[in-house]
């Protein structure tokens, strides 16, 4: 019975530690990209690379997705024959739901598994501790770069996905479903609202903040050789992927 | 001038570093040496403030730098550079870029003017030919050498090498213990050089420090080393691999 | 006329993108071939080869027990969100919500709890695995078991697959389960659904079940044998092992999306 209750006690202070840990990190990211000057050249390595690394996947990402939404939508559309409805159906949840979440998942993967890795290593080869050696600071060296490259590219890539969605979906509706992409476009226009889209790049945006804080966290803070670095990604990209789900709920539940 | 007083580390139940107590006079060259895992790196990290002591005080030219934040360590790194043991140049750069970033980063110059400056520390080591290509090119040896370049951007009156001619190749440890002793024949560096490479030991030394679980057992220049009779630092000096030392 | 100096024939702006675009187009082949070796070799091995059992219940534990947690926060805010918007809009547009809790039953089975379970273990399991292979990898622990005879893959990657898929597909019907609930409380609870009316049936069809064993499978095949390419392809220390885990999720979630538009595109042509 005692080692159970210190199990739970162990994980929860180790949990608390680590969301510490986590939230003055980011407050410091936070305060250091306010107060310092960025250095130029991280910052377009950093945009440069969380955007090329990104945007094929994204894209790819979001055709199919987009595809998807429609092949599911048009089995309901079919049901009751309201072919007009498909691009509501299709597009309202791309462009709300499963669009950003997609697009997310697939960022936090590509970008925030990266961006961890690279932390990780360059932690555990001591190239952190190398630059405090040369007395300059990391975090506004390494972290803020990253933090506004990914949540920038989020951003930008939520809104060039949800297009792609689009695409994929009016190409799919054509030739899959049969069902004319004029009538499929035209569903779009007339349901679909600005306030859809916006919502959607409203949770992308909070969905970046929360990758960029995770991933720079577990890679900062990352111990163990070679093991802590797989273990510190394995960690990233699970709480970024929950905290997207969570942050979806809040957001969804929240904004109109 | 370096002091260590009565410093004391531990890391849970290991204790690392028992109270020891070292001075390093300016631009003089002293080793430690020990076993591995007897604590050299600790200590020396608690020079820049990599590491924070657990009792004893640290002065730096007559400043007390035990208790400082890391802000105000900065100040002290610039007088005093690290050469890890692993060289740790950053993989994502240029070797050139490696040692021009400490130089944008604390002069305000140009990027060319810091790239020319990089070049020309490179020419220190023998390595500016190479200074396009990236870290991962180039073995242990010439790593290393490019990491003392880059530790010597900012001029610093101190210089601790971290274990310099391990796993490195004959010719180039020649050339890294010429290295330190230019430093400090020309330009009054003191340099704290840890190490159990007994070739350099007894090639560069001003002094010698042993370091044996987490006390200094003797302290004084090669000839006492060649000469004495302590048991544990003949074993060490010899290389015995029986005989009272535990390891 | 005089052609520019430096141009060659392989070196022109044609040549030049055609290659931008063969290059990925070679190295994805050249992956997915590698891939598809490791299947048909961890297929081989299961069947034809002693299975270490021990192992597959060990990481059956790790990939099921470990993930139950991670599933059902996952699955259970997806749920609510789900029917939150759902009911709103269908509220604005229908009026009626008598058959949301049918139509959102056959969705899960059909889509949302294979994929986003599947996309849950790439992430969670896919990087667990490329990362203890990777790790085994970079310290040459794999060397080892070569050199005592033991082949890899047998080894390694034929517990982690079968472990994998069996868990997979328990999972996804733990998945269907918790978005479910999830959802029946957000409809009870905010829209007066009784949870009686939710739980309807009568909208499903054996094609929605197949759709959903068809999707759990696949996906169960191409996460570990993926994750566990990834992490025999690492090399190079840690940084190898950081490469190998990202390469895992990457190539899980487009796997697990690429296959997803496939199978519902199967699923409405032959079973609709």
């Amino acid at each position: 019975m005692t080692s159970v209750l210190a199990n739970i006690g162990r994980r929860w202070l180790s949990l608390s530690e680590g969301v510490g840990q986590m939230t003055l990190l980011t407050l410091t990211t936070w305060w250091k990209f306010w107060t310092t000057a960025p250095d130029r050249i991280e910052f377009m390595r950093s945009l440069y690379k969380v955007g090329v690394q990104s945007f094929p996947i994204v894209v790819v990402t979001a055709l199919l997705t987009g595809a998807i939404m429609v092949i599911q939508s048009g089995q309901l559309v079919a049901q009751y024959e309201a072919y007009g409805l498909l691009g509501w159906g299709a597009g309202y949840a791309t462009l709300r739901e499963v669009g950003p979440i997609l697009i997310g998942l697939m960022f936090s993967g590509r970008v925030g598994a990266n961006n961890t890795a690279e932390l990780g290593t360059m932690r555990i080869t001591e190239q952190i501790d190398a630059l405090r050696a040369l007395a300059i600071d990391p975090i506004p060296y390494l972290l803020v770069p990253r933090f506004f490259a990914i949540v920038s590219m989020m951003f930008l890539l939520t809104l060039v996905g949800n297009l792609m969605a689009l695409v994929g979906g009016t190409i799919t509706s054509q030739f899959l479903l049969q069902v004319d992409w004029r009538l499929f476009v035209w569903s779009l226009r007339e349901y679909l609202h600005l306030s859809d889209l916006f919502n959607g790049l409203i949770k992308s945006v909070f969905f970046g903040i929360a990758i960029a804080t995770v991933s720079n966290h577990f890679g900062y803070h990352t111990s163990g050789g070679a093991v802590g670095v797989g273990r510190a990604v394995n960690s990233s990209v699970v709480f970024s992927a929950v905290s997207i789900f969570v942050l979806d709920f809040v957001i969804g539940y929240f904004l109109p | 001038m370096i002091e260590f007083l009565k410093v004391r580390k531990s890391f849970g139940e290991k204790h690392v570093l028992r109270g020891v107590d070292l001075t390093v006079k300016a631009g003089e060259i002293m080793f430690i040496i020990g076993s591995s895992g007897a604590g050299k790196s600790v200590l020396v990290k608690h020079l820049v403030g990599l590491l924070r002591p657990d009792g004893g005080n640290i002065i730096l030219d007559g400043k007390d730098i035990t208790y400082l934040s890391e802000r105000d360590f900065y100040d002290v790194r610039k007088r005093c550079a690290m050469v890890f043991q692993n060289s740790t140049l950053f993989d994502s750069m240029t070797l050139l870029d490696n040692v021009a970033l400490p130089i944008r980063k604390h002069f305000s110059v140009s990027l060319e003017e810091a790239r020319r400056r990089a070049v020309e520390k490179l020419a220190l080591v023998g390595m500016e030919g190479q200074a396009d290509r990236y870290p991962a090119d180039f073995g242990d040896g010439m790593r290393k050498k490019v990491a003392i370049a880059r530790a010597l951007t900012l001029d610093p009156q101190f210089v601790i090498f971290d274990e310099p001619t391990t796993g490195i190749d004959p010719i180039s440890a020649a050339i890294v213990d010429n290295l330190i002793r230019d430093l400090s024949v020309n330009l009054g560096v003191t340099s704290i050089v840890v190490s159990h490479d007994l070739r350099s030991i007894f090639g560069v030394a001003d002094r010698i420090a042993m370091l044996y679980q987490g006390l200094f057992i003797l302290d004084g220049p090669p000839q006492l080393y060649r000469e004495t009779d302590h048991p544990i630092v003949r074993q060490f000096i010899d290389g015995q691999p029986d005989g009272p030392m535990e390891v | 006329m005089s052609a520019p100096a430096a141009q060659t024939p392989s070196s022109g702006p044609m040549s030049r993108s055609l290659a931008a675009v063969g290059g990925p187009l070679l190295m994805i082949g050249g992956e997915l071939r590698d891939i598809f070796r490791m299947l048909f070799l961890t297929l081989y091995y299961l069947f034809r080869k002693p299975v270490r059992w021990r192992a597959v219940v060990e990481q059956g534990y790790e990939i099921g027990n470990r993930s139950l947690v991670f599933v059902t926060l996952v699955l259970g805010f997806l749920g609510m969100i789900l029917i939150y918007q759902s009911a709103y809009q269908a509220q604005q547009i229908v009026g009626d919500l008598q058959l949301l809790g049918a139509l959102f039953l056959q969705l899960l089975f059909r889509e949302f709890a294979p994929t986003i379970t599947a996309l849950m273990i790439a992430t969670r399991v896919g990087t667990g695995i490329a990362a203890e292979v990777g790790s085994m990898v970079v310290t040459e622990q794999v060397d080892a078991l070569r050199m005592n005879n033991a082949d890899p893959i047998q080894y390694l990657v034929v517990p982690r697959f079968v472990a994998g898929l069996v868990m997979t597909v328990v999972l996804s019907v733990f998945a269907v389960v918790v978005c479910f609930l999830a959802g029946m409380f957000v409809a009870d609870r905010l829209f007066d659904v009784s949870p009686t009316t939710f739980f309807n049936t009568t909208l499903l069809t054996w094609g929605d079940l197949i759709a959903f064993l068809m999707k759990a499978f696949a996906y169960g095949i191409a996460v570990p044998v993926i994750s566990a390419h990834a992490g025999l392809s690492a090399f190079g220390g840690s940084e190898g092992v950081g490469a190998a885990t990202t390469k895992a999720v990457v190539n899980c979630s487009l796997a697990v999306v690429f296959l997803d538009f496939l199978l519902s595109g199967f699923a409405f042509v032959f079973l609709f």
